[in-house]
């Protein structure tokens, strides 16, 4: 694999220059400014660890973090496994354009994402208007109240985080089966492979670098979980979803609390977290290899 | 093998190289950084107005300048900005449309922390749905002091009494109220008489109205237990000691306490009867169950516009909904009520515009032009509380006379439940609502609410005592 | 040599049948979770309020209400809502061309160029894409203001222009769709680098170019935080600003919402123009995202 030689420095800078302006202004230095924040008391004196320690005490942190971590776990085992699988049946469906309009429908939802859907979910979840009345009938919720009770919180999230997310991925997975080269397909069909067996032994193995970007991603913005819990805390005017999510518990911090060190802490916290699981999936899938 | 060697070798310069990049931009971006801080104005703790007595008026002034007024209003309040402006021609307002601060948005308080930090940028005058803005706008210097010298005492006194408290600060005054809502009894009057019930004085004689309607006219309620304002009704008027605050960070806790216990004893028996609903007024289970079947609702003054006389809301009838003051509990000296809600006019002490500032704040609060003819809630100002309850007889829509009703609930709100920097609204939904709905009773709930509360008033850094 | 594979197929084809049923009923139960909200939300904006309320979830209400809500909302402040629809238009479109002109040629030297920082570059990128936004708020707040753009568009669209999502999304698709060859044998013709990337890449990169345009389009649209805290008047926030600042008009969200209630199905229709534009551009930009990498390229 010839690199290109060394001439060729001076145009890859030329061709990163604009991005890494940008990089800098609007990444790196908030970022590390967060990060000094962190470090620092409201009197710009360095804190050590002290706004780490502190913070973790407060009453809201533990459940916060507990709370992330079950929703991660049904978070991450719904998008990955559910959006892979998604993606690779509408690839193999025979009707281009049902597969395009069906790709479509699934991300309608994505277009909602935010503050927008807050009357979507309040009509949704209310069994006494909602569309799917006989559904929550059946699983025995009367009200409103009674669904958004806190044991049921991980999932109520998750399903909107994915309801709004999934049609996005699947649409970046279906560009990436789009470049699986044709032969390759056509020689494994022609061998008498069937669905099963080239999904599980070449498009997964294909997708490989696709897959490792959608966990880190998936991964990080599950542990920085805000507008789900956000959302259902204003439709039920403050009954659930309040203080759920650590983010949340930063942004309190910051700007309920005036500490926006503490608010910081938090958030270093979860950049180490996320950074931590980036790296298992860039070493494992090579990520960084330019090949 | 000597190619791979210096491949290798070539591979870890590069990666070297690459460290020392990562670390150069990032080094470079510590230095912008620190740079930016020490030369930032500080942070946002103490400036001007805390400073004590300082200064005209009691504040360190900025300098004056003419120039339009810039005034922040949620859309309910854009009529008074409009009326302003009618009223004085040739004035224009920068207008600016937010949310209020409805809700605990919280927004004020951002944005006014952001623009602390920057050193420019502060509205002159806001208007906040919440009663609490003071207990964070004081300590950051935001708000001005309005009774030393800015605005005169009669136009301070003509304020309903107890209204301005939530204003206050070791006396001086730091908003204005723009309205009160002082809790009283909404009930159906054509229904009662059917029914056969005489309107209660004590909350002995609502229970047993509240007993008998479960048995003998079941799907009727008289309450609700299911608003986040709940405790502002109920507790609130039973002098329950949730949320005393006794300084600008420091609040007492002690709702264990008999005057807590009994209130909360009451709402869990007409619970479990079914005659106190565990559904907010304002969710669509009630609006489709119980539309028709209310038949006591204790609620503040705007209750009344808001939910009955509301297409939005129950849409009841004209003519069958009267007003009558909240029960009493025996053996307290002066009658009590709670209230729920209201609204405060502040006036920036950064403001560069401060005669025009306080000719806005003092016409808005106080004009029967916005407030008696134009404004929907009950106006915090007792002459223009007077023209606004006038008003309201002539619409017809009440069957006895409101006036005197409110305008005394109106002095009877109990002083020991203040306004902190938490809002009791959310502790209690987060604490004891999701109790309520899973079928716990208020009374096993108080020591948990007892500690929510701590928690969060802690966290805001107030002083807790119990 | 020619009858046994035809005969093969047909039999698989028969085998197939079961297991297509399977994954169309698949498809199918999704298509209906993702789907039912929204059509829940269509039609919400044809009813009247106790409408919503009192009839069927999946009802269709009047083409009267429909224009009553149309009118309502469109009331409110003065055709506001469509002021702000603008605005988000606006503040989209600028960045979308910022972030593709700099986010590509970006990503393509990432992958397909080495050159000293290429790796921190990408460490550094995903380091960023990593932190949660809560705390850079303030930072942000303190540089746009340093630089005195508080309250101007650029305060909004610059910091949105920087995308790292999309010049990741550059990176993986030229790093695994590309061939290398094409690029080393245009090398070998003498092609400059950015001639390389004009003439061969750019072609190809349609897919991504639609892709990274859509998301980065729909990821400004939806941002609610950062026009919150940048824009201090309400003539210049974006749709989704103005819809927050529509639901605390709602008296069931804010019970001391007075005189100026919004009606829910006035929200709903607010809720369906702000995410008509993202509808638009999607499909728009789907028959780019369909064609893939033209296999055969290089025919070895």
């Amino acid at each position: 694999m010839r690199r290109a030689p060394w001439r060729a420095v001076g145009a890859g800078h030329a061709f990163v220059a604009g991005y890494v302006i940008l990089l800098v202004a609007f990444g790196v230095i908030p970022v590390v400014y967060a990060i000094y924040f962190a470090f620092t008391n409201a009197g710009n004196t360095f804190a050590g660890l002290s706004n780490f320690t502190q913070s973790a005490q407060d009453f809201r942190y533990v459940p916060a973090f507990e709370h992330i971590g079950a929703y991660l776990l049904i978070w991450l085992a719904a998008l990955v496994v559910l959006v892979t699988s998604l993606a690779i049946v509408l690839h193999q469906m025979s009707v281009r354009r049902l597969s395009t309009l069906v790709r479509f429908l699934y991300y309608v939802p994505g277009a909602l994402a935010g503050a927008a859907s807050v009357l979507v979910w309040l009509f949704m979840l209310d069994p006494t208007v909602s569309p799917a009345a006989s559904l929550l009938h059946l699983l025995g919720y009367g009200t409103f109240g009674d669904v958004i009770q806190p044991g049921h919180l991980a999932i109520l999230f998750a399903m909107i985080a994915f309801w709004t997310g999934a049609g996005g991925w699947i649409v970046v997975m279906y560009g990436a089966l789009n470049n699986i080269p044709h032969d390759i397909m056509e020689a494994a069909r022609i061998d008498g492979a069937g669905a099963w067996r080239i999904a599980r032994y070449i498009q997964i193995p294909m997708l490989r670098k696709w897959i490792a970007y959608m966990v880190i991603l998936a991964f990080a913005t599950g542990a920085q979980l805000f507008v789900e819990p956000e959302l259902i805390s204003e439709a039920s005017l403050g009954v659930a979803g309040r203080d759920y999510s650590p983010n949340q518990v930063a942004y309190d911090f910051a700007f309920q609390n005036n500490n926006v060190n503490y608010a910081a802490a938090i958030s270093v916290e979860l950049l180490v977290i996320s950074l931590v699981v980036a790296a298992v999936f860039v070493t494992r899938s090579r990520f960084f290899d330019a090949s | 093998m000597a190619l791979a060697i210096r491949a290798a070798r070539a591979r870890s310069r590069l990666r070297q190289s690459c460290t020392r990049a990562a670390i150069a931009i990032a080094a470079a971006a510590l230095v912008a950084v620190s740079a930016a801080a020490c030369g930032s104005s500080g942070s946002s703790a103490g400036s001007g107005g805390s400073s004590g007595s300082a200064g005209k008026d009691g504040f360190t002034q900025a300098a004056q300048t003419s120039g339009p007024l810039t005034v922040w209003v949620d859309s309910t309040r854009q009529p008074a900005v409009q009326a302003y402006e009618k009223a004085h021609p040739g004035v224009k307002l920068n207008a600016v449309l937010y949310d209020g601060d409805a809700n605990g948005s919280n927004t004020l308080q951002t944005k006014v922390d952001l623009y602390d930090r920057t050193g420019s940028g502060w509205p002159d005058v806001v208007f906040s749905a919440e009663n609490n803005e003071v207990s964070w706008a004081q300590p950051a210097g935001f708000t001005a002091p309005l009774n030393k010298g800015l605005i005169p005492s009669s136009v301070l006194s003509s304020f309903a009494s107890g209204a301005l408290n939530p204003c206050t600060v070791n006396g001086t005054v730091y908003c204005l109220r723009n309205d009160l809502a002082p809790v009283v009894l909404w009930y159906n009057a054509p229904l009662m008489k059917q029914f056969g019930y005489q309107v209660p004085t004590t909350w002995a004689q609502y229970e047993q109205i509240g007993e008998e309607v479960a048995t003998q006219h079941p799907g009727y309620i008289v309450g609700s237990a299911g608003d986040t304002f709940t405790p502002e009704i109920y507790l609130w008027a039973s002098q329950c000691q949730a949320n005393d605050i006794t300084g600008i960070r420091a609040v007492t806790v002690n709702v264990t306490s008999p005057n807590c216990q009994r209130m909360a004893a009451l709402l869990d028996t007409l619970v479990k009867d079914g005659s106190m609903t565990k559904l907010s007024v304002f969710s669509t289970a009630f609006d489709k169950d119980d539309k028709g079947k209310v038949l006591m609702l204790p609620g503040a003054a705007w209750i009344g516009g808001a939910v009955f006389d509301s297409s939005s809301g129950l849409n009841t009838p004209k003519g069958q909904i009267a007003v009558a003051p909240i029960p009493q509990w025996p053996g307290s000296a002066t009658p009590a009520t709670g209230n729920v809600g209201g609204g405060t006019w502040l006036l920036s002490a950064h403001s560069a515009h401060l005669t025009e500032a306080v000719d806005f704040i003092t016409w808005v609060t106080t004009n029967n032009g916005y407030q008696a003819d134009l404004a929907p809630g009950f106006p915090a100002s007792a002459p223009a509380a007077a023209a606004w309850l006038a008003n309201q007889a002539k619409s017809g829509y009440y069957v006895n006379d409101i006036t005197p009703v409110l305008q005394q609930a109106a002095g009877q709100v109990w002083q020991g439940w203040g306004y902190g920097k938490f809002s009791q609204e959310a502790i209690w939904a987060a604490t004891v609502t999701p109790g309520i709905t899973a079928g716990k009773s208020i009374a096993s709930m108080l020591p948990d609410w007892q500690t929510a509360i701590t928690n969060y008033a802690t966290a805001a850094g107030y002083q807790v005592s119990h | 040599m020619t009858a046994a594979p035809r005969l093969q197929p047909r039999r698989r084809r028969a085998s197939r049948a079961p297991g297509q049923a399977v994954a169309g009923l698949v498809l199918l139960a999704f298509l209906v979770f993702f789907v039912l909200p929204v059509v829940w939300l269509l039609l919400a904006a044809t009813k009247t309020d106790p409408q919503l309320v009192h009839d069927n979830p999946l009802s269709f209400g009047s083409w009267h209400a429909l224009r009553a809500n149309w009118d309502a909302l469109t009331g409110f402040q003065g055709d506001t809502i469509l002021l702000w629809l603008r605005n988000s238009a606006v503040y989209a479109f600028l960045s979308l061309v910022i972030t593709l002109a700099l986010g590509i040629p970006a990503g393509y030297a990432l992958a397909m160029m080495e050159f000293r920082g290429r790796h921190a570059l990408l460490v550094l990128t995903l380091v960023v894409m990593l932190m949660p936004a809560t705390t850079l708020v303030v930072p942000l707040f303190l540089e746009v203001n340093e630089v005195h753009l508080i309250g101007t568009l650029w305060s909004v669209v610059l910091p949105y222009s920087f995308y790292p999502f999309g010049v990741y999304l550059t990176y993986i698709y030229f790093s695994t769709a590309l061939p290398r060859d094409l690029l080393a044998a245009a090398r070998i013709d003498g092609c400059t680098e950015f001639g390389a990337f004009r003439r061969i890449a750019l072609p190809l990169a349609a897919p991504v170019i639609a892709l990274v345009g859509f998301f980065s389009f729909v990821a400004n649209w939806t941002n609610f935080f950062l026009p919150y805290v940048m824009l201090p008047s309400s003539s210049q926030y974006p749709a989704q600003v103005g819809i927050a600042l529509l639901v605390t008009d709602v008296p069931q969200f804010n019970p001391t919402a007075g005189s100026a209630s919004v009606l829910r199905p006035e929200l709903a229709l607010a809720t369906l123009l702000a995410i008509t534009p993202v509808l638009l551009v999607f499909l728009f930009a789907q028959r780019y995202l369909i064609s893939g990498l033209l296999a055969g390229a290089t025919k070895e």
